[in-house]
């Protein structure tokens, strides 16, 4: 079955939007979990703090915005005229699946479509702490479950493909994403000299929290059976083979799903320099400066195989 | 007339079940069943478009539970009726860009032919595959008071509803599951098999697997829902002008992940004058250059053909009986409605003195636009239609008023009387084959006619029920397919409530 270029366009947007606002689903709820387990005595501590969850889905410079918890929170869930909100990506994964209806099966359109409908009614709630573990556990659940259904009862064709690729990409930005600014922030903290003590305190709850908006934590401890400490945090993240959502698992993902598309061997080679890129950071992941940068450059090759995607695939025939 | 009740308030035969369940849950549970279907069509995501203050919006489809319900065997004598006439229509159609026979015979008037805006000289000289250019059509049907089905109008162009007819079904499964264990309903999942089979069909010879390609102009048609619905029953593509190209060789491609891949049948749900901006509209960005040679070429079927709305103004179906008879040498089995056409000087004559006993209605306008209806207007509206008619009589037909039928329906928790119409769908091509039944719509507001989803109407399932456990039939009512249009007389014009119907989100 013959996949359409604008059809091959609309789901693998669809399944990156939805990749987004599933991963910004969790990420939001680990780290308002993890704040409750370290209280901080300074009222103006506790208001800022948010900060860094910014840069993680946005710009490095608003690691140091101002922004409140509450301000936080509605650029990344709530608004949907944010950039890359979940309200904003559920509603764009909707309208998407809308227009692709017939290639997926029915049910996919209508989890959705339900998602959507709960998203657009429900997720200005998420501003207050009671009610946001209902929406955000929502969204990630319905991600879910539209995976399930594509899994059980979706034909292998190339639109499969193109989903998964969009799951896989997304995935894998938002893993360096997280790795980039979070771990970045924690090692520095844990290797400058004089606040030593105070961050070590800390870093184990916190890179637990790193694991969790991962929802790696589980799978981290079975694969080490040691204490969690950093740089195997790190590189279990970046580079284990068959964690699904460790960056290198996400691109090897995406190389095996070109083997079903048809003259896949400009993607390939991006997807090679990508992948070249990551396991050559392995160096850096004893230093938090190293690192962070090094996040940034593999980000950029991920860039890049979007871009191939894009070109070889999604604008065949566009004006 | 209606279509449960006596005029004594007790349920006919055919709605004796229907009501008898009602009886039983009671006013709360018809309301709760109501709400659940509601909340279904919600998350079925099944909607349609309308345009207001140049937005689009996509709304839930206005559903209300209530069946209708119609005996089979007078379903059977309808059925029989529309086949007939889509024959003749075809014939009709293919004979103007042919050897115009019947004009030739004085039956059909050349100038009438010279005026249509929809004929397509560019179409002149084809022969389309079995000789069928109306693949798919809609014709609105309505009742009057003693019951008798008339054809209000014939759709096609690009009518639009099926869709409706198939999800509403699946939601009124869900209300009334009692009744579908008890009753024999006929089924109506299967209309995309046929539309399948009839679209396969026009395949340039020797195509075994053709590919089919639904051809929408977009996300913003009213009818984009349907679009998608029936690519995603028939397997089929759903593609935008954009997503096409017609190659030097003449056929019709679409942009692959694989690269170009032949499209062998273009299901357009587009206008004529969109489809080719080489031939027609040339700042159309809906269609695809080249799709008229490769259609001329026999490279790509098109439905329905190009040009087949020639047959689809309401001037033309005031000779509708004459052209059954023309071609079929029968009299036609389902009724036209008397229609005055004001290009005549008598039958104008007639229309402007009795305008507020009539019904307007401009020739090729859809959706109920541009409609008077006589006993409802203004001094100043008749006035206005007047001078309309007076301006281009060509484009002006009037009918009498239709008592039209109703059946109950649920309006704030309570049964209330909402006239209908129907619009079943005839598919046309090697064989022929009509909708058990069609879409209903309903006028929700007390006493209007306009039952169009664009003007606050609403739907209902329709149920065609041959009779077992219980389920009487009616008696058939008795024909009359006398006095239609050759014999047009004036006595005709009782005035009674009215029909105020049309071809819904067409293009």
């Amino acid at each position: 079955m013959a996949l359409l270029s604008r059809n091959a366009d609309r789901i693998f947007w669809a399944a990156r939007y939805l990749e987004r606002a599933e991963d910004t689903s969790r990420l939001v709820q680990e780290f308002g979990e993890l704040f409750d387990d370290m209280p901080s005595d300074d009222p103006h501590e506790n208001e800022y703090r948010w900060a860094p969850l910014l840069a993680v889905c946005g710009d490095r410079s608003l690691l140091t915005s101002e922004a409140t918890e509450g301000d936080v929170v509605n650029a990344l869930v709530c608004d949907p005229e944010e950039e890359g909100s979940v309200a904003q990506c559920v509603a764009a994964a909707r309208s998407n699946l809308r227009t692709t209806r017939e290639v997926l099966p029915r049910e996919a359109w209508h989890t959705v479509n339900d998602l959507s409908m709960f998203v657009a009614s429900e997720v200005a709630r998420a501003r207050d702490r009671r009610f946001r573990s209902h929406v955000l556990t929502r969204v990630a659940n319905d991600s879910r479950r539209l995976d399930g259904i594509l899994t059980s009862s979706m034909t292998r064709d190339a639109a499969w493909q193109m989903w998964r690729m969009g799951r896989y990409l997304e995935r894998a930005d938002m893993t360096t994403r997280v790795v980039g600014v979070r771990a970045a922030v924690l090692m520095a903290q844990s290797t400058a000299p004089d606040e030593a003590g105070r961050a070590l305190r800390y870093d184990e709850v916190q890179w637990m929290g790193v694991l969790k908006s991962l929802s790696a934590l589980q799978m981290y401890q079975r694969s080490t059976r040691n204490a969690i400490e950093a740089t195997s945090v790190v590189r279990f993240l970046l580079f284990d083979s068959t964690f699904p959502r460790s960056v290198r698992f996400c691109l090897d993902e995406i190389d095996r799903s070109l083997d079903q598309m048809s003259r896949p061997d400009s993607v390939r080679v991006a997807v090679a320099e990508a992948r070249d890129g990551l396991m050559s950071t392995m160096a850096t992941t004893t230093d938090g400066a190293d690192l962070d940068q090094a996040m940034d450059w593999v980000q950029s090759l991920i860039g890049k195989v979007n871009g191939a995607i894009t070109d070889r695939y999604l604008s065949i025939g566009a004006a | 007339m209606d279509e449960f009740l006596n005029d004594d308030g007790t349920p006919r035969p055919a709605a004796a079940a229907l009501w008898k369940l009602f009886d039983e849950i009671g006013p709360d549970e018809i309301q709760a069943r109501q709400q659940a279907t509601e909340l279904d069509i919600l998350t079925m995501g099944i909607t349609f478009t309308v345009y207001s203050d140049g937005e689009n919006i996509d709304r839930a489809w206005p559903f209300d539970v209530v069946p209708r319900i119609i005996p089979g065997d007078e379903w059977n004598q309808v059925q029989l009726g529309l086949h007939q006439r889509l024959r003749a229509v075809n014939m009709f159609i293919d004979d103007l860009y042919n050897d115009q026979r019947i004009i030739e015979a004085g039956v059909f008037p050349a100038d009438l032919l010279e005026d249509s805006v929809n004929f397509r000289p560019e179409c002149v000289g084809t022969h389309p595959k079995f000789g069928v250019w109306a693949h798919i059509s809609g014709s609105d049907l309505v009742r009057d008071h003693d019951g008798t089905f008339y054809v209000l109008e014939d759709n096609l162009r690009v009518p639009s509803g099926v869709s409706y007819v198939i999800e509403n079904r699946a939601v009124t499964k869900r209300a009334f599951p009692e009744l579908f264990g008890r009753n024999q309903i006929r089924p109506v999942d299967s209309y995309t098999d046929e539309l399948n089979k009839v679209l396969s069909s026009l395949a340039p010879d020797g195509v075994i697997e053709p590919t089919i390609a639904v051809l929408t102009p977009g996300i913003f048609n009213s009818a984009y829902f349907e679009h998608s619905f029936l690519a995603q029953r028939m397997g089929a593509e759903l593609v935008e002008g954009g997503d096409l190209v017609v190659g030097d060789d003449d056929c019709v491609y679409m942009h692959t992940v694989d690269g170009r891949e032949r499209v062998h049948v273009v299901y357009r749900r587009i206008d004529d004058l969109f489809l080719d901006p080489e031939v027609f509209r040339a700042d159309s960005l809906l269609g695809v250059a080249g799709l008229m040679r490769a259609w001329k070429a026999g490279n790509v079927g098109i439905a329905n053909a190009p040009g087949a709305g020639v047959a689809d103004d309401k001037c033309v179906y005031a000779w509708m009986p004459d052209i059954i008879r023309f071609y079929l040498d029968e009299e036609p089995k389902i009724a036209n409605v008397p229609t005055y056409r004001c290009m005549y000087e008598s039958e104008r004559e007639y229309v402007l003195e009795h305008l507020d006993e009539l019904v307007m209605k401009p020739a090729n306008e859809s959706g109920g636009y541009g409609i008077t209806i006589g006993s409802r207007a203004t001094e100043e509206e008749l006035t206005a239609c007047a001078a309309a008619i007076l301006d281009d009589p060509r484009n002006w037909v009037a009918q009498p008023i239709i008592d039209l039928s109703t059946v109950p329906t649920l309006i704030d928790g309570k049964m209330e009387s909402r006239h209908v119409d129907l619009r079943p769908f005839i598919l046309t091509g090697e064989h022929s084959y009509v909708t058990a039944g069609g879409l209903t719509r309903v006028a929700l507001k007390e006493g209007s006619l306009i039952v169009n989803s664009s003007q606050g109407g609403g739907s209902k399932d329709t149920w065609i029920v041959d009779d077992t456990g219980g389920w009487e039939p009616q008696p058939v009512p008795a024909s009359h397919t006398a006095s239609q249009s050759q014999s047009q007389s004036q006595s005709q014009s009782q005035s009674q409530s009215s029909a105020g119907l049309d071809q819904e989100g067409g293009g």
